[in-house]
């Protein structure tokens, strides 16, 4: 069955006026994702074409872009289950564009890494499992693969170009659960500010939008919570700022 | 970017943004050598950023191919010093199903001491208290130090250490010549894809570390370099089924390994050949013997929900004639063109797997700083690496 | 003849692509709770006007008896203000169901439910919407 599909990609050069789209026929097979079709049009129409793109399984978290008003991770997005006639392509919200589909990331990265959340966490045993002798516990990476579809999903950071935004959050409050070394007072306080957690008005966008199950939002009220709950808990004898 | 003036540090230019690219980029800047590295697209976006994520302990070339197999053992160690924190550290397990699989389990034990990899065997209920999702008529298992590392975020590394000691990292430019006078390579030229315009940097020397595509830009010199491109397809699965990585006890097969990544198992690989690596296809039937291999050490693999299916692309060393591509060499070749075919100022590395990518880096300054006259060591053994978000926020 | 390449890999041309106040109403790509976001907000815009309206309303009973008995007459029983009271109280409804859920899950409470509760909210709050216009037509009549 030989069957194409229409796609409007968003095309930008640095230096030019204003970004444009332009129009391509791919190919599409049953399996076919719009990371396939993309890479289609740049190997076979427009090698001038730019995308982000490494592991082609949802795990690096670099193809993050809008596909249909909706941000997902192109290699997992089947086209033929898009259900549309015409497929519009556009990078994600929120973040500098480089050029065409790529965008900088490194605002991104700058609150990202403000939080200081290492990569390895506890992983959950197999239900039945032992670790083996002499080891505490196994180990896995964070679910957080750094992909920005949660911020560019968030209505706040379209509206506050200085708000944390829900990757950052969420990780200060992996911080606050498994510190492992991190410096968590630290994370709590970059969280504590009129520009953090106290900016999210639960759209919840991040957490639905997320592809690796971080569930950002669901992080910042907990956040929330012990932030509220520290604040309590110091006694009106007990002066601001006290260490415990 | 360079026009050729005379300057005290020799300035290399390096084609591919893999892991090898990445890692040799390290290396030469530590050695107070100028690097500018250019890659066509994201970096790691070729082979490196698809395998499924395996640290080699090398017990899976211990049998038939001990260099490999001490070259991997060494590289395992000394990354987990040298990149902390970048790795789930929880072993892996050989594990055996028929008598076959226990007759070469014992080669496979003898082979580890002699490649001075730790091993040891497991009864299947201790096998089963580890992991219990294997298969339940395992008859025995063998532990040995695998780890599971992110295939992206580890070179990342390599090139935010490297940049914060001054490489020039620039994605998105496509080489698409390189300058040739006089039988000497002097430079590339190419495209900026972000701004569509063309560039052009001069070099002392250039270094190809285009992975499958070596073979394309070693002809942009006139020179010819066997590459094979030889894809393996991979099945993700959503769900951790095992925090071990879990091999299939037996000489390399398809679908005899089952990787486990952040909430994803990764089940791996095939192996055939292809003329065009950036056409590889994803054959359905490759697709269908994961499950079913997989299902053989792990038969949870069979109902696991399915994440995605991808192929990836080994640049094996080799002449033409291979049918599979398993035959080829896995270990990596350093080709210094001057005594290949009489082209000064060209190294070609390609080969290897992404475990053993610090080596190969190693070896290839090793030839370029000799040829560039720098007489400076090796300093990634023992330089720790910054962490990979330092690479988009530096 | 080529020519240099004029930018680095540090320097994107344009701002950050951001939707800005629009993002308070594209309903493009929303989902459950983005739309409750949006509709928190023009809501909350929506009773503010309605407050202010009611109190210049209000303000005419000082001006005597037959100035609100004229109100009553040409305005409050008119079936457009009726219908525009079945707007009034959805938005009360939304605002105020929706400002439990937000008040609740703000506080780190109820978080892992928070989209059952939301989807329980708006049922309840269509079951009182529906309740409402009932009353007003029985009481209208």
């Amino acid at each position: 069955m030989s069957d194409t599909t229409a796609f409007r990609v968003h095309r930008f050069k640095q230096g030019d006026e204003a970004p444009h789209h332009d129009r391509f026929e791919v190919p599409i097979g049953p399996r076919t994702t719009v990371l396939d079709a993309l890479t289609a049009i740049r190997r076979t129409q427009d090698p001038s074409l730019t995308l982000r793109h490494s592991c082609f399984h949802a795990s690096c978290g670099t193809c993050g872009m809008k596909v249909n008003d909706r941000e997902v991770l192109a290699c997992v997005t089947n086209v033929r289950e898009l259900g549309s006639a015409e497929v519009v392509v556009e990078p994600l919200e929120n973040a500098p564009v480089i050029s065409d589909l790529v965008v900088d990331m490194g605002p991104f990265f700058a609150r990202f890494n403000a939080a200081d959340r290492p990569l390895v966490r506890e992983s959950e045993l197999v239900p039945g499992s032992h670790p083996a002798e002499g080891v505490p516990y196994a180990e896995r990476y964070e679910d957080c693969i750094e992909c920005g579809i949660c911020v560019s999903a968030c209505p706040i950071a379209g509206t506050d170009s200085t708000y944390l935004g829900p990757a950052a959050l969420a990780a200060v409050d992996r911080v606050a659960e498994e510190p492992r070394g991190a410096d968590v007072p630290f994370a709590l306080r970059l969280a504590d500010d009129p520009h953090g957690a106290w900016r999210c008005h639960l759209a919840f966008e991040c957490t639905e939008a997320c592809p690796s199950s971080v569930d950002p939002a669901g992080h910042i009220m907990k956040l929330r919570g012990s932030l509220i709950g520290r604040r309590w808990r110091r006694t009106p004898a007990e002066p601001v700022g006290a260490r415990r | 970017m360079n026009a050729t003036y005379r300057s005290p540090a020799p300035h290399v230019v390096i084609v591919g943004g893999g892991g090898t690219g990445g890692a040799l980029a390290l290396d030469l800047v530590l050695r107070g050598i100028r690097v500018t590295l250019v890659e066509r697209g994201e970096i790691t976006s070729g082979t490196t950023g698809r395998h499924h994520g395996l640290l080699h302990s090398g017990a899976r070339y211990a049998v038939n191919d001990a260099e490999s197999a001490v070259e991997c053992i060494e590289e395992n160690q000394l990354l987990r010093r040298v990149a902390p924190g970048s790795f789930e550290e929880n072993d892996g397990l050989f594990v055996g199903i028929d008598d076959e699989d226990m007759a070469y389990g014992e080669k496979l034990f003898t082979a580890c001491g002699e490649t001075g990899i730790p091993a040891r065997w497991l009864t299947p209920a201790e096998a089963l208290r580890l992991e219990p999702n294997l298969n339940p008529a395992l008859k025995g298992a063998i532990q040995v130090p695998d780890a599971t590392f992110d295939a992206m975020r580890l070179p990342l590394r390599w090139f935010a250490t490297a940049r914060s000691n001054g490489a020039t990292i620039q994605p998105f430019c496509e080489v698409n010549e390189l300058i040739v006078r006089d039988a000497c390579v002097m430079g590339v030229r190419g495209r900026d894809h972000r701004t569509e315009k063309d560039f052009e940097i001069g070099a002392d020397l250039v270094v190809n570390a285009a992975g499958p595509w070596a073979e394309k830009v070693a002809a942009m010199a006139g020179v010819d370099v066997p590459i094979q491109p030889s894809p393996g397809v991979l099945l993700a699965l959503r769900g951790r089924l095992c925090n071990m990585v879990v091999n299939r006890m037996h000489k390399s097969g398809d679908g005899d390994i089952v990787v486990p990544q952040r909430a994803l198992s990764i089940v791996g690989t095939s192996s055939w050949v292809v003329e065009d690596p950036d056409d590889l296809g994803v054959p359905e039937d490759h697709v269908q013997r994961m499950y079913a291999e997989g299902a053989k050490i792990i038969p949870a693999v069979r109902s696991a929900p399915f994440r995605q299916a991808w192929s990836a692309a080994r640049p094996l060393i080799g002449s033409r004639g291979a049918s599979t591509g398993r035959e080829l060499s896995r270990t990596f070749k350093c080709f210094d063109h001057r005594e290949s075919d009489g082209v000064e100022g060209f190294v070609t590395i390609s080969g290897g797997k992404a475990t053993t990518a610090r080596a190969m880096a190693e070896t290839t300054a090793n030839v370029v700083s000799g040829k560039l006259g720098i007489d400076a060591p090796c300093r990634t053994r023992d330089t720790v690496l910054l962490p990979h978000t330092a690479y988009y926020a530096a | 003849m080529t020519e240099r390449a004029a930018t680095t890999d540090r320097t994107p041309a344009r701002p950050a692509r951001r939707r800005g106040i629009m993002a308070w109403v594209d309903v493009r790509g929303r989902r459950l709770g983005g739309w409750a976001f949006i509709l928190n907000r023009v809501t909350g815009l929506g009773v503010l006007f309605y407050l202010y309206l009611h109190l210049v309303i209000l303000s005419q009973l000082a001006v005597g008896p037959s100035a609100w008995d004229s109100l009553l007459k040409n305005w409050f029983l008119n079936p457009v203000f009726l219908v525009m009271d079945v707007v009034l109280l959805a938005g009360l409804l939304i605002h105020g169901l929706n400002g439990i859920r937000l008040t609740l899950v703000g506080f780190g409470l109820v978080v892992d439910r928070q989209r059952a509760m939301l989807l329980a909210l708006g049922t309840i709050g269509a079951i009182m919407l529906v309740i409402g216009v009932l009353m007003f037509i029985s009481h209208g009549g």
